[in-house]
């Protein structure tokens, strides 16, 4: 080294000094993580994360440029020590040992002192001489690399691809090779001006089953507006599985070369799952913490639930375009209904009924052949359940090591579709209640060992169709919720009454009350519960609704019912006064004319009997507030939602149509009992009316009395 | 005007290969990427007559970077400088073979820098 | 091709008071900068006849006055929606929200479409659309009363003054 330079540090941290000490904390910071992270990984016996090693190695990398620009020499000299021994480690030169991880922490914290002293005096010659003693060891255990040049020639790949692999990057081609590995090549293609998202969704899916070794850029065949990437992945899963598990557009996957048939234990592989097979218990050989305290496993629970977006962000991809199609499909729909319109009016001149006449023979078939558009769109965008069910598994595998409690998962009807913008709606809700139910409903081990259950818990779930909704039903075996304990919470927390009646199915349905959670009273265990009520206004907002059944000491089960699709719907359009409001009419069970002497009023209630059976009735004009027309015959639109069933009294009927329910945009974000808008030809907006939350809404005020 | 791209994701060293950089001239207009998807973003948005890269980012490499760059026939005579660490000998021979015209080893003077900038940037300079 | 190996690697003992240098200049001490001047685009609106703004990157678009359908179970002011090719967008009457006479529309009335926060569109009627101005930070000065908070700021022009409207106080009316 050439003769020390004199630098001149003041005796006070200057404004530049400040600026180094504020980056370089920020850096040990996430350095002290990641270490902490890689010491988690080496005691619990799993294979050490590359991606972490690497982190580590950039990290002082950057401390050591930063140290450099800013003329700390010591420093400098430290972190350049530091990032020679994580390039060995992350090469695979250094073995990952004890002593070398001690290094490791060693040196960020004498970088963490040196720079507490940052901008005294004697601070360079101080600095020097504690580092100089942690360099020398530092460099007696680095051995000298003995680089093997591997040729990759023999593997069957493009060698421009081969030729761009870093020194690192073809360490780990070697190690997955070592590992006996599959080693597979997905080439993808993208558009240039948004590759970004899609990569990332498709090497975010790829990293579920395995390592993204490399990616490598090149023309598409398009270079103007395409982008192609292939990516080099190392799997323990065969290339006919990972084909499976990655559903992506304009994606080629082949083998590059096969691995050994006995695949490592690799800690981010996901084992398989099948239909209804049970999936494995915890595996034995990397003892995580049986039974950690339960406060820490809570903590972990919500950070370490894998978030389902993957599933959602897939979905999305074909979404943004199908909604497109879903929405000129729908225009033309309503264009349709338009010109249906004019054929009438039309048709009531006697000058131009020939051509009504004719102009409603073609808007028939347009009609029917805008059904047909309709019904193949519709059909694009239909998503088994599958996909959600596994993800569900996944979680269900991570919920039983975190919380000790052996589960068995169960499903029934994977092959249910569901249109996908409803499945990705669906992903948070399910998983919400999955987790309530071996949060709170499945007993540990133990305690079902007690009462005599088998000790492992099951939680099915089943989906069918039925109509034109999807039915998803999630069943336990756990100890059930009692009505008892709901109740007494619902009365301290103001919900309801001290001597309102209440039947056991009541007293349940109050766990979806807003503000209700379940908690300690409830079930017995502590620790947070999501909210029901977020579950069941999630699935209100699409239409759906939650019912829930439970014995005590036997188990609960919800019920979800959701419409199949989103998108167009059959609306009945009705008049109050001088609004008009539409209802769908796949809520709609009959209309009825009466006259207004037929209506019976009973404790300031009106009710119909119909067909002997007391039909609770409801004024549409109460219900918005709008002045209806004075006549002595309504009409009664019956809706009906599962098994509730009440009669919505309006002043005209006006015809059904097609039509597409838009989101309301404005400052008022929900307005209850609408469910959203649509246009009608050229005679502006229409109210779509929310019928779940009307028909609750009338029974609540029925019942409450 | 000369437009420049630097694609590197340390920031303190982005902002300062920049400010070197903008030191060759009124007319040379920097622009930074920050990965190389950036990069690859950025790349067909203008007419870019050097490009300098650092060669460990997070997603993409940059002698995958270069590779792409070379390939492509709508880019493929734009000059190209890897700036990377002086670790690996082997990434540096990949790196000229892949096609970059100039290699410089982390830490190295600013001066050097802009030399090296000004040979590839100038007109007169035949490409090989 | 060139290789460059400066002799440095491997070392940091090699005097670099010109990274020094460009360091503190990348980090923007001691650097004097020009300050350019700001100028702010305003959308003039007229409200029982007396002069509002709002900034013209709120605006989405500006329509004549249609069918409004009325809303249920929302505040007053809040008059309805309006259908927008295709969208359905609530609309605020201006007036009423800022507590001032309610005139029959003319045929100058118009409804500005705006963006709300968190990409809400919504829109508001309003008597007339004036102008949009351009002005500059000297031009402006808080407001000291003003409409309950709906008024920020004022701006000079000519020899009267135009309110600045905060549209996010005024267009925050979810009670819930």
């Amino acid at each position: 080294m050439a003769a020390k330079k004199t630098k001149r540090k003041p005796a006070r941290p200057s404004k530049a000094d400040l600026e180094f000490v504020a980056e370089a904390e920020e850096i040990l910071e996430r350095m002290r993580e990641e270490l902490a992270d890689l010491a988690d990984q080496r005691s619990s016996g799993r294979e050490v994360d590359p991606d972490l090693v690497n982190g580590i190695f950039r990290s002082a990398h950057s401390l050591k440029g930063l140290a450099g620009l800013f003329g700390f020499e010591a420093m400098g000299k430290l972190a350049h020590h530091l990032e020679d021994v994580l390039d060995s480690l992350r090469l695979g030169r250094l073995s990952m040992d004890s002593p070398a991880l001690n290094l490791l922490d060693e040196s960020v914290e004498l970088f963490s002192r040196l720079m507490q002293r940052l901008g005294k005096s004697n601070f360079e010659s101080e600095a020097q001489s504690s580092v100089e003693e942690l360099v020398a060891r530092i460099e007696a255990s680095l051995q000298q690399p003995a680089v093997s040049s591997d040729d990759f020639k023999t593997l069957d790949l493009d060698p421009s691809l081969l030729r761009a692999l870093t020194e690192y990057e073809e360490h780990r081609l070697r190690e997955n090779i070592n590992r006996g590995r599959h080693l597979l090549l997905v080439d993808s293609t993208f558009e240039i001006v948004a590759f970004e998202e899609g990569l990332s969704e498709l090497s975010g899916a790829i990293r579920e089953l395995g390592e993204v070794v490399s990616t490598l850029p090149s023309p598409g065949e398009a270079p103007e507006s395409q982008i192609r990437f292939s990516l080099l992945v190392a799997s323990d899963l065969s290339c006919s599985e990972v084909t499976e598990r990655l559903d992506f557009p304009d994606t080629n996957i082949r083998l590059v070369i096969a691995g050994t048939a006995e695949a490592s234990k690799a800690s981010h592989v996901a084992p398989e799952t099948q239909d209804s097979s049970t999936p494995s218990p915890p595996v034995a050989d990397a003892p995580v913490a049986k039974q950690p305290s339960v406060e820490e496993s809570k903590a972990d629970l919500s950070a370490g639930i894998e978030s389902l977006k993957s599933i959602s962000d897939t979905v999305r991809v074909d979404i943004r375009k199908l909604d497109e199609l879903m929405n000129l499909v729908g225009e033309l729909v309503i264009h349709r209904s338009s010109i249906a319109g004019i054929a009438e009016r039309l048709a009531a001149d006697s000058t131009t009924r020939r051509a009504a006449g004719e102009l409603s023979k073609a808007q028939n078939s347009l009609g029917r052949k805008l059904k047909e558009l309709q019904a193949s769109v519709l059909d694009v965008r239909m998503v088994p359940l599958r996909q959600i069910f596994e993800k569900l598994s996944r979680v269900a595998r991570r919920l039983q090591r975190d919380l000790g409690k052996t589960v068995n998962l169960k499903f029934d009807g994977v092959d249910t579709e569901l249109d996908k913008l409803i499945a990705e709606k669906l992903v948070d809700p399910l998983m919400h209640v999955v987790r309530n139910s071996f949060d709170h409903g499945i007993e540990s081990a133990e305690e079902r060992a007690q009462i005599g259950k088998s000790a492992e818990g099951t939680i099915r779930i089943e989906a069918y169709q039925r109509g034109n909704h999807v039915v998803i039903q999630i069943e336990d075996d756990g100890r059930g919720i009692d009505p008892t304990l709901v109740r007494a919470k619902a009365e301290s927390l103001g919900l309801v009454d001290r001597d309102a009646i209440l039947t056991d199915k009541e007293c349940l349905a109050l766990i979806f009350a807003p503000g209700f959670s379940m908690r300690d009273e409830v079930s017995g265990t502590s620790g947070r519960g999501v909210g029901m009520d977020v579950v069941r206004s999630n699935l209100s907002d699409m239409g759906g609704i939650v019912d829930v059944t439970s014995k005590l000491g036997r188990g609960t089960t919800l019920t979800l019912t959701l419409p199949i699709t989103l998108a167009i719907i059959q609306a009945l359009l009705v008049g109050v006064g001088k609004q008009r409001f539409a209802i769908p009419l796949n809520s709609v069970l009959e209309t009825l004319l009466i006259d207004c002497s037929e209506i019976q009023n009973s404790e300031e209630k009106e009710i119909l009997n119909l067909r002997g059976e007391p039909l609770h009735l409801r004024r549409l004009s109460d219900e918005f507030g709008v002045t209806p027309s004075d006549e002595d015959r309504q009409y009664v639109v019956v809706l009906g939602l599962g098994e509730l069933r009440i009669g919505l009294l309006v002043d005209r009927l006006e015809g059904q149509l097609d039509t597409v329910i838009k989101s309301i945009q404005g400052p008022i974000a929900q307005v209850r009992g609408i469910a959203g808008a649509t246009e009608i030809g050229d005679r502006g907006a229409v109210l779509v009316i929310d019928v779940s939350s009307v028909i609750e809404d009338a029974l609540r005020r029925r019942d409450a009395a | 005007m000369q437009r420049i791209l630097i694609v590197e994701d340390s920031a303190t060293m982005r902002s300062l290969l920049a400010a070197t950089l903008e030191e060759l001239g009124d007319d040379v207009k920097v622009t930074e990427a920050a990965s190389g998807f950036e990069a690859l973003r950025l790349l067909p948005r203008e007419d870019y007559d050097l490009v300098v890269t650092d060669i460990n980012m997070p997603d993409i490499n940059g002698l995958e970077l270069v590779s792409f760059v070379k390939r492509n026939e709508k880019y493929s005579s734009i000059p190209l400088i890897i700036v990377s660490t002086e670790g690996s000998e082997r990434d540096r021979d990949k790196g000229l073979g892949l096609g970059a015209d100039a290699y410089l080893v982390k830490p190295f003077e600013p001066e050097t820098l802009r030399e090296v900038a000004r040979d590839l940037l100038s007109p007169s300079e035949s490409k090989g | 091709m060139t290789v460059r190996d400066t002799g440095l690697s491997g070392s940091l003992d090699g005097e670099t008071p010109e990274w020094e240098r460009l360091a503190r200049g990348a980090s923007g001490y001691g650097v004097s900068e020009e300050e350019p001047e700001i100028l702010r685009e305003l959308l003039v609106f007229v409200l029982n006849d007396a002069p509002y703004a709002i900034a013209v990157e709120r605006v989405r678009e500006i329509i004549r006055l249609r069918e409004i359908t009325p809303m249920p179970r929302v505040p007053d002011c809040v008059v309805g929606v309006v259908a927008l090719r295709g969208e359905i967008v609530q609309v605020v009457d201006g007036r009423m929200r800022l507590g001032l006479e309610l005139t029959p529309p003319t045929r100058r009335s118009r409804i500005i479409i705006l963006h709300g926060d968190d990409n809400r569109v919504t829109g508001i009627v309003v008597d007339a659309v004036d102008e949009v101005l351009r002005v500059s930070e000297h031009d402006i000065a808080p407001a000291t009363t003003g409409h309950g908070g709906s008024v920020v700021e004022l701006c000079k022009r000519g020899d009267e003054f135009v309110s600045i409207i905060d549209l996010d106080y005024v267009l925050d009316l979810d009670a819930n």
